[in-house]
């Protein structure tokens, strides 16, 4: 077990608001490791606490072995953060911000390389005013890059990004990854979660409650295939327990949600059972089951409002 | 060091693209003094030029758009932004990031008051008599004491959009009510207790009897515990309310 980040019972309150209840896990060397919950399950006080942006209530942080509460100095010399939002001064230039931040730190790498690296160096005399939404989000992270850092704390780093901008910072995190960097990212998007991550840890309310591979998550819920349907006539859940191999089934408003190892049985005997009880389906869809589909087995509400 | 050099050789750089800020700070002093000057041009209070009287007005006025207005405004947009909440992130001290911003507003107060002075005496006959170094010290605690006034000012404005609005008030309380350009017994009587609660008008005191009546050390001593009250009052309110978000 090669570690870099190590927490144990972290804890955080604001008054009587518990952010963050007793966490605990840890980052292994060159993994991308996400938290994935809904807006104010506690991940970002989480990531905040282990970058050394607050104080804990109790519990501690390691991060390459050096905790945190006494030595954040080293830390902040191994770590880059990008966070949601980085604003600068308007009337910087991209080269100057990414040489005023490389002179922050022991070492760091040339501006030239970073905006190369982040298809910026067209823009290296442009000021930061002058930036669309994507372009800064990608200056953003060159700053968090200037020290070559060891560990990456990401904070919902393609939120309101069109699905190009998206999949090109998806393509430099794993390009990071190959590099051996460690990376830690903080997302309510299922599906960055389950392409991006190598593990999850699904946050509510500030515990985690799952922690594992994508892949993992899914199957030890015993949720493989989804199978989505819609009614007219509104029967209850007990009525499709009569179906085989279904291993459990969900309501999320007016959908039912039958979850199997085996799609193609049940469809048959829904099919058998719709024909025989009239029935009356409306809509129906087969899927593989995704990261929502745990949450919502695992805390009965929705990952997205 | 070397991150305290660049630091202010950046901070610099932005108040050269900061338009607003190098009106205030450079060319509306200037023209206070050159357009003062041409009006009373010719004109003496007992017995020496007008200018002489008014140059260190306008120094104080000059000093105070640097100290006090571009200080609350500029540490508030900070602040607000979350620019000093992304630097916490990195290895830059603190102390490095407000010492460079305090260096590089002394530095700004010199260069304007350099200016003003030189334009005075080159054009308008101003002059400072007295002993410079005892002006340049009394200058220098000036600039300290506002600048206090400028970083309590950016602890108490919470709102970016009031920090300019708000800074200016002071600004020109300080700048009327201090004597800059009005000398306080053509004030109303019930104002004048006010009055002599500011530190510019001790400041202009201060200044101007240094430059005209070459006074010294002992003579202006009286107004300086004003200077330093207000330093040791602000500092006490910047430490206790400011927040780095």
């Amino acid at each position: 077990m090669n570690a870099v980040v190590e927490v144990k019972s972290l804890t955080k309150k604001y008054g009587d608001v518990i952010a963050v209840n007793e966490v605990s896990f840890e980052i292994e060397k060159g993994e991308i490791f996400g938290l994935l919950g809904p807006n104010g399950a506690g991940k970002t006080t989480t990531v905040e606490l282990i970058e050394g942006l607050r104080k804990p209530d109790s519990g501690f942080i390691k991060v390459c072995g050096i905790d945190v509460s006494d030595g954040i100095d080293k830390v902040k010399e191994l770590i880059g953060v990008q966070l949601q939002t980085t604003t600068l001064y308007d009337k910087i230039r991209i080269g100057e911000a990414i040489d005023l931040f490389g002179g922050y730190y022991q070492k760091s790498l040339p501006a030239t390389q970073i905006l190369d690296e982040l298809s910026l160096s067209d823009k290296e005399d442009s000021f930061v005013e002058a930036l669309s939404g994507g372009q800064r989000q990608r200056l953003a992270l060159a700053l968090a890059l200037v020290n070559d850092p060891e560990i990456l704390f990401l904070d919902e780093p393609t939120t309101g990004l069109d699905p190009q901008a998206r999949r090109n910072v998806w393509d430099i995190v794993r390009r990071l990854r190959e590099r051996g960097k460690t990376i830690i990212l903080t997302t309510h998007y299922m599906e960055e979660a389950e392409r991006l991550c190598d593990r999850i840890g699904i946050m509510d309310q500030g515990k985690i409650i799952a922690l594992d591979a994508p892949r993992d998550l899914i199957a030890k819920q015993n949720l493989e295939s989804a199978i989505e349907l819609i009614t007219s006539n509104g029967v209850s859940t007990e009525f499709f327990h009569k179906l085989p191999k279904v291993t459990k089934i969900t309501q999320d408003e007016d959908r039912l949600i039958l979850h199997t190892k085996e799609a193609s049985p049940v469809l048959t005997g829904l099919i058998r059972l719709s024909e025989g009880n009239g029935l009356n389906l409306e809509t129906i869809s087969v899927r593989r089951a995704t990261l929502e589909d745990v949450f919502l087995e695992l805390t009965g509400k929705k990952l997205r409002e | 060091m070397k991150t305290l050099a660049s630091q202010m050789k950046l901070e610099f750089k932005l108040f050269l693209r900061e338009k607003e800020a190098l009106f205030w700070t450079l060319a509306f002093p200037v023209f206070m003094i050159i357009l003062f000057g041409f009006i009373w041009k010719e004109e003496t209070w007992d017995g020496m030029p007008t200018i002489g009287y008014l140059l260190p007005g306008i120094i104080v006025m000059a000093m105070m758009t640097t100290c006090i207005v571009s200080t609350a405004t500029g540490v508030v947009e900070e602040r607000e932004k979350g620019i000093f909440r992304r630097l916490s992130l990195t290895p830059l001290k603190r102390q490095t990031l407000i010492g460079g911003q305090i260096i590089n507003r002394y530095l700004t107060v010199l260069v304007q008051t350099a200016l003003l002075v030189a334009i005075g005496i080159a054009f308008f006959g101003a002059a400072i008599d007295g002993n410079i170094l005892l002006f340049w010290a009394v200058l220098t605690l000036g600039a300290i004491s506002f600048l206090s006034i400028g970083f309590a000012l950016a602890a108490l404005i919470k709102n970016e959009k009031s920090a300019h609005p708000l800074s200016m008030i002071v600004f020109f309380t300080l700048m009327f009510l201090g004597g800059c350009f009005l000398p306080i017994d053509q004030m109303p009587a019930f104002l004048r207790p006010v009055c002599e609660a500011w530190p510019s008008l001790h400041l202009n005191d201060a200044l101007r009897m240094i430059a005209i009546e070459k006074a010294g050390a002992s003579d202006i001593w009286h107004g300086i515990p004003f200077l330093l009250g207000w330093l040791a009052g602000c500092s006490v309110l910047a430490v206790k309310f400011f927040k780095w978000e």
